[in-house]
C-alpha cells in the first residue's frame, strides 16, 4: 500500500478544543430572542384512542404561548426516519406517523405539545389539558403481533399481519439440497433484547420562522437534507424554503436520528408557526429513553448444515424483528441482518427469510450495527456450538468458511478485499488464545476465552439510495474551504476529511476548514449513517480536492510560462505538484511559487478555484474478529470481562487515533448488550429503564481493557483503500463474550443479556440436572 | 418552591431555622433534590447545615468513632481511620453512587433516608452504631437500626429534630468487619443485595458476630439467628455455611425485574453471607 504524508497520521481532532473548554456547541445551547421553551404529553397507555382532548385550561395558564394537539395540527403522514430519500423504487417508502393522531400506539407516544415562556410554565401547563382515552387491545411481542387473532396496530397490511413493509426473502443455490449434503444439522433459536443508542445528547430542536414562512431548525440530526426534506413535505413548503444546520455538533448519534431527532423538529415547527416565535424542544432523558428508536429486539432462527470437517453446506436463517409501534426504518433492519449474517462465510447454499412486526412498544430504528450485531449474536454463538461438537479449533472454522475475494454471496456488489484471516491471528495472539482450556477452574470464579467474527457495510449502496457531493475551494490567500452536508457527531469526520484533502491537494492542515451540516452551505448530503462518511464523503471530498489542484496547477503553470519565458509553458502542468502549500516542479525543485501567491495573482484575473464532486459509491466490507477473556462468578452469577480485543480490517485508517477510538467505543457498547443493557416492559407496556440509573450502561470501572487492532488491506474501491468503521465495535462483541462465558462455566445462552441472575440460575439448573 | 435557603452556623441556629413555615434539612441534597424535583417531597425552606463547623469531620473519642452530620461518604471512604477501625463502613461509603455522589452526599443522610440498603446505613448497623438526635429537649443516642418506622420512613422528624452525629465502638485488633455487595454495574447502581458483618474472636472462638442484610426487608436485616449460631464457635467453613443458610432464611427479598427476583436473590444471599462473615473473620485476624 501507499505511504501517505498525512493520511495515516495520528493528528489531533478538529473539534477537540471547542469540546474540551466546554463551548456551546449544541443544539440545547441555541438562545434564539424570543424563543418559548416547550414540553410534550405524552400517552400513559399503549395503545388507545383519544376520545376528547380539551386543552382550554392550558391555553388560559399565564405564560403559555401556544397549544397543539391533533385537532390543530396538519395529520399529513410522514416517517421520522430518513426512508423518504433512502428507499428506491420498486420500494414505496412507509409513512405511518403524524405529529399527532387520535390514535395513541405505545407508552410515550405524542398527545400534544405546549409553548410557553420557561420550561417550568409549560410543564405545568401539560397537567391543565384534560384527555379521556379509550383503551385498545394491545400486543408486545413481535411474535404474537404476528398472529391473526392480535389486533391490527395500523389497520389492515399488504405483507401480512402487521408488517410496516415487505418480508425479506434472500436464497442462494438449493438448500435443501445443502441440508441433504451435510454430514450435521444444527438448529437454534437466538433471543435478541431491545437496546438503546444512550448518546449524550438527548433529541433536540430550535426552530424558527421569518416573515415570509421560511423555516430554520437547529437540530440533532444525522442527516439535515434529508430531514429538510422530511420537514418541507410535512409542512407543504418548498425544500428551498426550509434550513436544517447542526450547531455545530450533535452530542453523539449512534443511528437514532437518522431522519428527524424523533418528533423535535415537526413539534417546534408547529409550535413556532402558531406562537410565531422561535420555540425550542429538547427531551428529557426519560422521553429519549421511552420516545425515540431503540435497537431492534426479536428473535433469530439459524439451521446450519456442516460437513464432518467443517464445511458450510446450507445455512438457513429467519428473523422476527419487533419494529414497535412504527414503522421508521422496520423495512430495512431485517433485510441488513439477513444480507451480512449471510455473507459473513462462504457457502453453496443460503436461505434468509426476515419480517419485522408492529407491537405497542417503542419504535425500533436505526442503531449502530443496523441488524449486523443481531445476525453476528446468533451466527457466532451456533458456530461456537458447531466447532465444539466436530472438536475443531473456533479459529480454524471460520478461517474455513470465511469469504473470499470475489467470492459468491448473496450481495449485489463484489467483495473485493478480505483481511479476516489476519485480523483472527492478531486477535487470538493478543488476548492469550494458547491459555484458552489451561486456567484453574477448581475454585467458584471461571475463566474462559472466547471468539466472534462480523462483517458490515461502507455505506448503503445499493440497498438504499446513497450517494454524495462536496465543494472544496481554495479561499484567496491559498487556504481551504471543504463544505459537505455531513454532521460531526463525535466520529472526527472534519478532521479525517480535511486529512484527505490535505494528502491530495498539499496544502496543510492548519489551512484547511470544514463547513459541515447545513442544507444551505453545501449541496445534497445523504448525511451520517451505514459507516459511510469516511468512506463516500470521503470520496466526494478526495475527489473535489483533486479537481481544485487540477484548476490551480493550470493556472500556475500560464503563471509561470508568462513570467520566465517559456521554461514552463502551459502543457508542463504535468511536472508541478502542490506540497506543503508550495508549487513546485518536480523535474527541478528550485522552481516553486507559494500557492498563496499564485491564488492572489489569480484573483486579479477574476479566477476561482473550486471543485465540485458528486459520488454515487460502490461499497466495501469491512472485517473483524473480536475476542473475549472473563471471569465468572459461580456463586453470584457475575460476569467480569478481563479484557476485549478487536482486530478490525479498516481498509486503511485515515486517522489511526479515531479509528481506534470507534472500535473501543463499540467494544463498550457491545459489553452492554452482552451482559446489562436491556430495556423491559411491564405488563402495561410501560418501560422500566427509563434513565440512566435504571439502564444499565457500563461504566467506566466496569470496562476492561479494550484493545483494538488495526489491520489494513488494500481495498481498492476508495481513493485511500478506506472501508467503514463507524459502526463494526460492537458487532461480534456479544458473541466474543457468550463464547467466553461458555468456555468458563460450560453452559450456553441463547439469550442476551447474560446478567448475573440469568447466569446463576443457569448453573443451578445444570448442577440440578447433574445430581 | 423554595423560598429561603438558610445556612445557619450552629445546631440551636439550624433549629430555629427549622420551626419556619414548612422547612427541610439539606446536606448533601443527593436524594432531597431528586425527590423536590419530582414533587416526592415539599419544602419552602431549605436550611442547609455545612456551615455548622461542629458537624464536619470524623473523630476518634474514648474508643468510640464519631462522624459528624456533614461528613461525605468520600471522607469516609478515604479516611484511614474508618478503613484500619471500621472498613466495613469504607467500603460501604465507597460504594454509593459514583465519585460525584459521593463527594457531597453524606452518610448521615443515609440514615435519615432510611432507604433499607442504603449502604452506609448497611453497615452502621453491623457496627452497632448510634445516632446522636438533638430538638429543643437535649440530645438523645438511640440505636441506628432502631430507626426505621416502615419503609423510607425514619422515626427522626428533620422538621424538628436533626442528627448531628453517629457513633460506635472503633474495632480492636481482634475484630473485624466486611461488606459484600451485588450489584449491576460497578457504580451508579443500587445493590441487588448487600451484606454487613462485624465479628470479634476471643481464643480463636467467635465472641460476637453481627450480620446485616438489604434490601430484603423495609430495612437494614439483622440476621440474629444465625448471630447466635455462631457465637462461642470456632469459624469453620460448616458452621459459617449453616449460618449463612440460616441468615438467607431469614430474608424476604422482593420480585423486581430491575434488581433480580426473589428466588435469585434469596439463593445467591447465602453466599453472600458466607464470603461476609468469612472475610470479617479473616479481617479480624489479620
Amino acid at each position: 500500500m501507499k505511504n501517505y504524508s498525512v493520511v495515516g497520521k495520528r493528528l489531533p481532532r478538529y473539534d477537540g478544543t471547542q469540546k474540551a473548554v466546554g463551548a456551546p456547541c449544541f443544539t440545547s445551547d441555541v438562545s434564539l430572542p424570543g424563543m418559548l421553551y416547550a414540553k410534550v404529553l405524552r400517552s400513559p397507555y399503549p395503545h388507545a384512542r383519544i376520545v376528547n382532548i380539551d386543552t382550554t385550561k392550558a391555553e388560559q395558564l399565564p405564560g403559555v404561548a401556544a397549544v397543539i394537539c391533533h385537532k390543530n395540527t396538519t395529520s399529513k403522514l410522514f416517517n421520522t426516519s430518513a426512508t423518504i430519500v433512502f428507499t428506491l423504487p420498486p420500494l414505496v417508502p412507509v409513512k405511518d406517523q403524524r405529529i399527532f393522531d387520535d390514535v395513541v400506539r405505545y407508552v410515550g407516544d405524542e398527545v400534544a405539545a405546549v409553548a410557553a415562556e420557561t420550561e417550568e410554565i409549560a410543564q405545568e401547563a401539560l397537567k391543565l389539558i384534560e384527555v379521556e382515552y379509550e383503551q385498545l387491545p394491545s400486543v408486545f411481542d413481535p411474535k404474537e403481533a404476528n398472529k391473526e387473532e392480535a389486533p391490527d396496530l395500523q389497520g389492515p397490511r399488504e405483507h401480512g399481519k402487521n408488517l410496516p413493509g415487505e418480508k425479506i426473502h434472500l436464497e442462494l443455490g438449493d438448500i435443501q439440497k445443502g441440508f441433504e449434503d451435510a454430514d450435521y444439522i444444527f438448529e437454534h433459536e437466538f433471543k435478541l433484547p431491545v437496546q438503546k443508542q444512550c448518546q449524550m445528547e438527548t433529541m433536540a430542536a430550535v426552530a424558527t420562522i421569518d416573515a415570509d414562512g421560511k423555516i430554520t431548525v437547529y437540530s440533532s440530526t444525522q442527516t439535515v437534507h434529508p430531514s429538510r426534506a422530511i420537514l418541507a413535505d410535512l409542512f407543504d413548503v418548498p425544500y428551498s424554503k426550509v434550513r436544517v444546520l447542526s450547531p455545530p455538533f450533535i452530542g453523539g448519534g449512534f443511528g437514532v436520528r437518522i431522519g428527524l431527532s424523533a418528533k423535535a423538529e415537526p413539534i417546534a415547527i408547529a409550535l413556532a408557526q402558531k406562537a410565531k416565535r422561535p420555540v425550542k424542544v429538547v427531551y428529557d432523558r426519560e422521553e429519549d429513553f421511552t420516545s425515540s428508536d431503540t435497537r431492534h429486539s426479536g428473535y433469530v432462527y439459524l439451521k446450519t448444515g456442516v460437513k464432518k470437517d467443517g464445511t458450510f453446506t446450507a445455512r438457513m436463517m429467519k428473523a422476527v424483528l419487533n419494529a414497535g409501534a412504527y414503522c421508521s426504518f422496520s423495512t430495512e433492519t431485517h433485510g441488513v441482518l439477513g444480507c451480512m449474517g449471510l455473507s459473513l462465510y462462504s457457502c453453496p447454499n443460503q436461505y434468509y427469510d426476515g419480517i419485522a412486526v408492529y407491537t405497542n412498544t417503542t419504535p425500533s430504528g436505526a442503531m449502530r450495527g443496523f441488524g449486523s450485531p443481531q445476525a453476528s449474536t446468533a451466527i457466532e454463538a451456533q458456530l461456537d456450538i458447531i466447532a465444539e461438537e466436530l472438536g475443531i479449533d473456533r479459529r480454524e472454522i471460520s478461517k474455513k468458511n470465511m469469504m473470499k475475494v470475489g467470492g459468491e454471496w448473496v450481495l449485489p456488489y463484489q467483495c473485493q478485499s478480505i483481511a479476516l484471516e489476519e485480523c483472527i491471528d492478531q486477535g487470538a495472539a493478543a488476548i492469550g488464545w494458547d491459555k484458552k482450556g489451561t486456567f484453574d477452574n477448581s475454585g467458584s470464579v471461571k475463566r474462559g476465552i472466547g471468539m466472534a467474527c462480523g462483517t458490515h457495510v461502507s455505506n448503503a449502496w445499493p440497498f438504499c439510495g446513497d450517494y454524495s457531493n462536496a465543494y472544496v475551494n481554495i479561499q484567496q490567500d491559498g487556504s481551504v474551504q471543504i463544505a459537505v452536508g455531513s454532521p460531526e457527531m463525535g466520529t472526527g469526520v472534519q478532521t479525517t476529511l480535511s486529512q484527505m484533502v490535505s494528502e491530495t491537494l498539499g496544502v496543510t492542515m492548519d489551512k484547511i476548514e470544514v463547513t459541515i451540516a447545513d442544507t444551505e452551505s453545501s449541496p445534497f448530503e445523504i448525511g451520517a449513517h451505514a459507516s459511510r462518511t469516511c468512506y463516500v464523503v470521503g470520496m466526494a471530498v478526495t475527489q473535489a480536492a483533486a479537481q481544485v489542484k487540477k484548476e490551480a496547477l493550470e493556472f500556475a503553470a500560464k503563471l509561470l510560462a508568462e513570467r520566465e519565458s517559456c521554461i514552463y509553458c502551459a502543457q508542463d502542468v504535468q511536472d508541478l505538484d502542490i506540497v506543503d502549500n508550495m508549487i513546485v516542479s518536480k523535474s527541478n525543485p528550485n522552481k516553486k511559487i507559494s500557492l498563496r501567491e499564485v491564488t492572489i495573482q489569480a484573483q486579479f484575473k477574476g479566477e476561482q478555484f473550486i471543485g465540485v464532486a458528486k459520488v454515487v459509491p460502490q461499497n466495501a466490507p469491512p472485517w473483524l474478529a473480536h475476542f473475549a477473556d472473563v471471569s465468572v462468578d459461580t456463586e453470584t452469577g457475575k460476569v467480569t470481562v478481563n479484557k476485549l480485543v478487536a482486530a478490525h480490517d479498516v481498509g486503511r485508517a485515515i486517522n489511526p487515533t479515531i479509528v481506534e477510538g470507534q472500535i473501543e467505543g463499540g467494544l463498550a457498547q457491545g459489553y452492554g448488550y452482552a451482559l446489562t443493557e436491556e430495556i423491559l416492559y411491564d405488563e402495561n407496556g410501560r418501560q422500566l429503564n427509563t434513565g440512566f440509573h435504571k439502564y444499565m450502561l457500563p461504566t467506566a470501572v466496569d470496562l476492561p481493557e479494550l484493545q483494538a487492532i488495526i489491520v489494513e488491506s488494500d481495498e481498492p474501491t476508495h481513493p485511500f483503500n478506506v472501508k467503514g468503521v463507524g459502526e463494526t465495535g460492537l458487532i461480534a462483541t456479544a458473541a466474543a463474550i457468550m463464547n467466553a462465558v461458555y468456555d468458563a462455566i460450560g453452559v450456553r445462552f441463547f439469550e442476551i443479556p447474560m446478567t448475573e441472575e440469568k447466569i446463576y440460575m443457569a448453573l443451578q439448573e445444570s448442577l440440578k440436572s447433574c445430581e | 418552591m423554595i423560598n429561603d435557603y438558610v445556612l445557619p452556623k450552629t445546631v440551636e441556629d439550624a433549629l430555629a431555622a427549622l420551626k419556619q413555615g414548612n422547612a427541610k434539612l439539606i446536606a448533601g441534597g443527593t436524594d432531597l433534590m431528586l425527590d423536590l424535583k419530582s414533587c416526592k417531597a415539599a419544602a419552602d425552606t431549605l436550611v442547609d447545615i455545612n456551615g455548622i463547623k461542629e458537624l464536619k469531620g470524623i473523630k476518634e473519642s474514648d474508643g468510640n468513632i464519631i462522624i459528624g452530620a456533614g461528613t461525605t461518604h468520600q471522607e469516609v471512604a478515604e479516611s484511614f481511620l474508618i478503613q484500619e477501625k471500621a472498613v466495613v463502613l469504607a467500603k460501604a461509603s465507597g460504594s454509593v453512587g459514583s465519585l460525584q455522589i459521593r463527594n457531597t452526599a453524606t452518610v448521615v443522610g443515609n440514615i435519615v433516608n432510611a432507604q433499607p440498603a442504603a449502604d452506609a446505613a448497611v453497615a452502621l448497623v453491623a457496627l452497632g452504631a448510634e445516632a446522636e438526635i438533638v430538638d429543643k429537649e437535649g440530645t438523645i443516642y438511640q440505636p441506628v437500626e432502631n430507626l426505621y418506622a416502615g419503609l423510607a420512613k425514619c422515626k427522626v422528624d428533620s422538621s424538628c429534630q436533626i442528627i448531628t452525629a453517629v457513633r460506635f465502638p472503633a474495632l480492636f485488633s481482634n475484630q473485624g468487619s466486611a461488606y459484600v455487595r451485588l450489584a449491576k454495574r460497578g457504580a451508579l447502581a443500587l445493590p441487588m443485595l448487600c451484606v454487613a458483618v462485624a465479628a470479634s474472636l476471643k481464643d480463636g472462638k467467635i465472641e460476637w458476630v453481627r450480620i446485616v442484610m438489604a434490601p430484603v426487608s423495609t430495612k437494614p436485616l439483622r440476621a440474629l439467628e444465625a448471630e447466635e449460631l455462631l457465637k462461642d464457635k470456632e469459624p469453620s467453613e460448616e458452621v459459617i455455611l449453616e449460618a449463612s443458610k440460616k441468615a438467607a432464611a431469614m430474608a424476604d427479598p422482593r420480585d423486581s425485574k430491575l434488581r433480580g427476583s426473589r428466588a435469585y436473590r434469596s439463593s445467591v444471599l447465602v453466599n453472600l453471607v458466607k464470603r461476609g462473615i468469612t472475610e470479617a473473620i479473616k479481617n479480624a485476624r489479620q
